[in-house]
């Protein structure tokens, strides 16, 4: 194995990111409205300038109101799940760990399902909601999964699954006893994780600017704790030994790993798969080092998502499938493929 | 170690920031669209007479002066815009939009809880009608974009004549409307006289055998039984609850009504299928052979409904129509037959 040096992790992100861009112009293209990739190009070049009184109505719809906006949700989503994903694996040194494993999507969901009850048909109302559920679920298991004052990361996957457990009971006792709402029709979809809730603020540039921000501050907050990840994984003795605060950097992961989750769950629901697979294909492409393994999550995680919602918009046009379906059935057989090959 | 740390985090934050402000300068020319178009709109407005209304979910709906292209987004109202004699103004429906059959060629927007968007503007409505089946996000995802959604919500037979009158008027028919409201009283006045001094059979309805759903009494189903001389045995708040099968045999009901499939001749085979099951076999109502299949329209608060509660008031209260049919010959004489027969 090469070591890993700064020069290799920007080339192997560069080299990511340029896959993503080619993964985004592809979503921008397909879909149901037929657009060439000129008037594409032409679209977002005038509508970088400012320009729309030269854009086709039309397109104006189709690339910056309906697919722009879905792209850059699902970029922020996939890289929040992935983040999250690779963060409690680390944090619960458990490869089976995924973002929802601590009950935050549960939490979420019933969150979005009270909001229902009591807020219907109110733009935003679910997105609060859920994320307002997501972290009351945090601040729970955190107070249960503590052992002697600290995190332990066996308590934590106990109190979380308990959680999780739960919260998904009453979530179901809460969809049988309001059976009759016409609204939980559109509350399946919210469970299976879906792209197509359109932004809760009137200003969409204020709110993706919000959701970046929270994203570059919690992302970055587990990033400085990768070379110390990287030594806890092999031990939490030898990491104290060799002066890892420990119990710190457990709190930065638990807490950031929890932000990001609840994030992507409030705006798109529980997207299945990705914060499970998305870390351990990486791992598999480029290895175990977190201080790489973090970076290219973000940007493998974005990549997933968009190309899996892309597939969920144009399979069945033109009605559309929750993003989660397609995320589950793209998702394992490329991971079932990954992992065949390295073991032969 | 530490170094390559805030190397990396300095790299991470940069990229993404970079991410941010590509992402963002390509949504900043939205900011100001919204006003030019308002300005637009503003503009158009004194030639023609675009007029501002509260639609019957309670959101403030502008509706262009003239409407010449509409979307359906339920069923029940493509059939409402068929049966008003406007399909020439429908230019998109859903895919579960099967009656009249015609419906079936018109362009399909999806089905009803995810319809593509860019379909919707690729086909360049004035005007989507909408019901509470369909997702506030659908709905707020068109008005961002311009497009204006009216949503219907009938909850009785009344409501659906309200309705129906809606959409006329908003296609700019009014008087079709009226003329088709008018009908579709006077038949129900034609109904209502025989009924008067006859007791209301107690039903129940099923709308799901496995699992048992019913009806609940704020349903326009629910007042259609009331319109056809019966009531549901089931008292509920919820709009499609779910019973346990003690609960049918506790309240007895005299009379099974269901909605037929599309297919013809399924009353007696679905007496057949009640009487295939264990639980149901031995309920006083399915032993007296006291089923009433109606066409499924009953499902549908659309103008077809009134006819489903013709079909119902005449299998539900034959002697009631014994002297009339021989004059109107409005009764379709198998069903009669097997209906008289059973001892009441």
């Amino acid at each position: 194995m090469r070591p890993l040096t700064p020069r290799r992790i920007i080339l192997i992100c560069a080299g990511l990111t340029g896959v993503l861009l080619i993964v985004v112009l592809i979503a921008l293209r397909m879909g149901a409205y037929s657009i060439s990739i000129q008037d594409i190009a032409m679209t977002l070049f005038r509508g970088a300038l400012g320009r729309r009184d030269e854009i086709l109505p039309d397109f104006w719809n189709v690339v910056f109101e309906i697919r722009l906006p879905r792209i850059l949700l699902g970029i922020l989503v996939g890289a929040s799940l992935a983040v999250a994903g690779a963060g409690f694996q680390a944090l619960l040194r458990n490869p089976l760990a995924d973002p929802y494993v601590l009950g935050v999507s549960s939490g979420a969901a019933l969150g979005a399902i009270v909001s229902l009850v009591i807020a219907p048909r109110t733009p935003g109302a679910i997105q609060v909601a859920a994320f307002v559920g997501a972290a009351l679920t945090v601040a729970a298991v955190y107070f249960l999964g503590r052992r002697g004052g600290q995190l332990d990361s066996a308590t934590l996957l106990l109190a979380g699954i308990v959680m999780a457990s739960f919260l998904s009971a009453a979530i179901m006792f809460l969809i049988t006893t309001l059976s009759g709402h016409d609204l939980l029709r559109g509350m399946a979809f919210w469970l299976m994780g879906d792209l197509a809730s359109p932004p809760p603020t009137r200003d969409v540039l204020e709110w993706f600017g919000f959701l970046f921000f929270v994203f570059v501050i919690a992302a970055g907050a587990i990033y400085t704790t990768s070379s110390d990840l990287n030594l806890i994984l092999s031990g939490e003795q030898e990491a104290r030994h060799l002066g890892v605060n420990v119990n710190r950097v457990k709190l930065v992961v638990y807490i950031s790993a929890s932000i990001l989750t609840g994030l992507a769950v409030s705006v798109s629901g529980a997207i299945g798969y990705v914060g499970l697979l998305v870390p351990h294909v990486m791992r598999m492409i480029f290895g175990t080092d977190y201080r790489l393994l973090i970076p290219t999550s973000v940007i493998g995680g974005a990549i997933a998502i968009v190309l899996a919602d892309t597939l969920a918009r144009t399979v069945m046009g033109p009605t559309e499938l929750p993003v989660g379906a397609m995320t589950a059935l793209a998702g394992a057989p490329v991971f079932i493929y990954l992992m065949r090959r390295r073991v032969r | 170690m530490r170094l390559f740390a805030y190397k990396m985090i300095f790299a991470a934050a940069a990229a993404s920031t970079l991410l941010c402000i590509a992402g963002l300068t390509a949504l900043r020319a939205q900011q100001a669209p919204p006003s030019a178009s308002q300005e637009k709109a503003q503009a158009a407005a004194p030639e023609s007479t675009a007029r501002t209304l509260t639609d019957e979910a309670g959101l403030r709906v502008t509706i262009p002066a003239q409407v010449n292209r509409v979307i359906s987004l339920a069923p029940n109202l493509t059939e409402t815009i068929y049966a008003l004699g406007l399909e020439d103004k429908l230019v998109g429906d859903t895919t579960y939009c099967d009656t009249p059959a015609a419906a079936r060629a018109k362009p399909h927007v999806g089905d009803t809880i995810n319809p593509s968007l860019e379909t919707i503007v690729g086909l360049h409505p004035d005007l989507v009608f909408a019901t509470m089946i369909n997702r506030i996000d659908t709905v707020e995802g068109l008005s961002r974009m311009g497009i204006p959604v009216y949503t219907t919500d009938p909850r009785t037979v009344r409501g659906m004549f309200d309705s129906t009158a809606h959409v006329a008027e908003l296609m700019g028919a009014p008087e079709q409307g009226k003329a088709l409201v008018a009908q579709m009283q006077a038949r129900l006045d034609a109904l209502h006289a025989p009924l008067t001094d006859r007791p209301l059979v107690h039903v129940l309805f099923v709308v799901w055998k496995e699992p048992l759903i019913t009806i609940g009494q704020n349903t326009f189903i629910a007042d259609a039984l009331r319109w056809a001389g019966a009531e549901s045995v089931v008292v509920s708040k919820q709009d499609w609850p779910q019973l346990t099968f003690e609960e049918v045999v506790r309240l007895q009901p005299e009379y099974i009504v269901t909605a037929s499939t599309h297919t013809g001749e399924e009353g007696k085979r679905s007496l057949e299928e009640f009487r295939a099951l264990s639980q149901w076999k031995d309920l006083e109502a399915i032993k007296a052979g006291h089923l009433a299949v109606i066409s499924d329209e009953v499902d549908k608060p659309s103008p077809g409904l009134i006819g489903a509660i013709e079909d119902l008031a005449h299998q539900l209260h034959p002697e009631a129509f014994a002297e009339k049919s021989t004059a109107t010959g409005l009764i379709a004489a198998p069903r009669e037959e097997r209906t008289a027969k059973c001892a009441r």
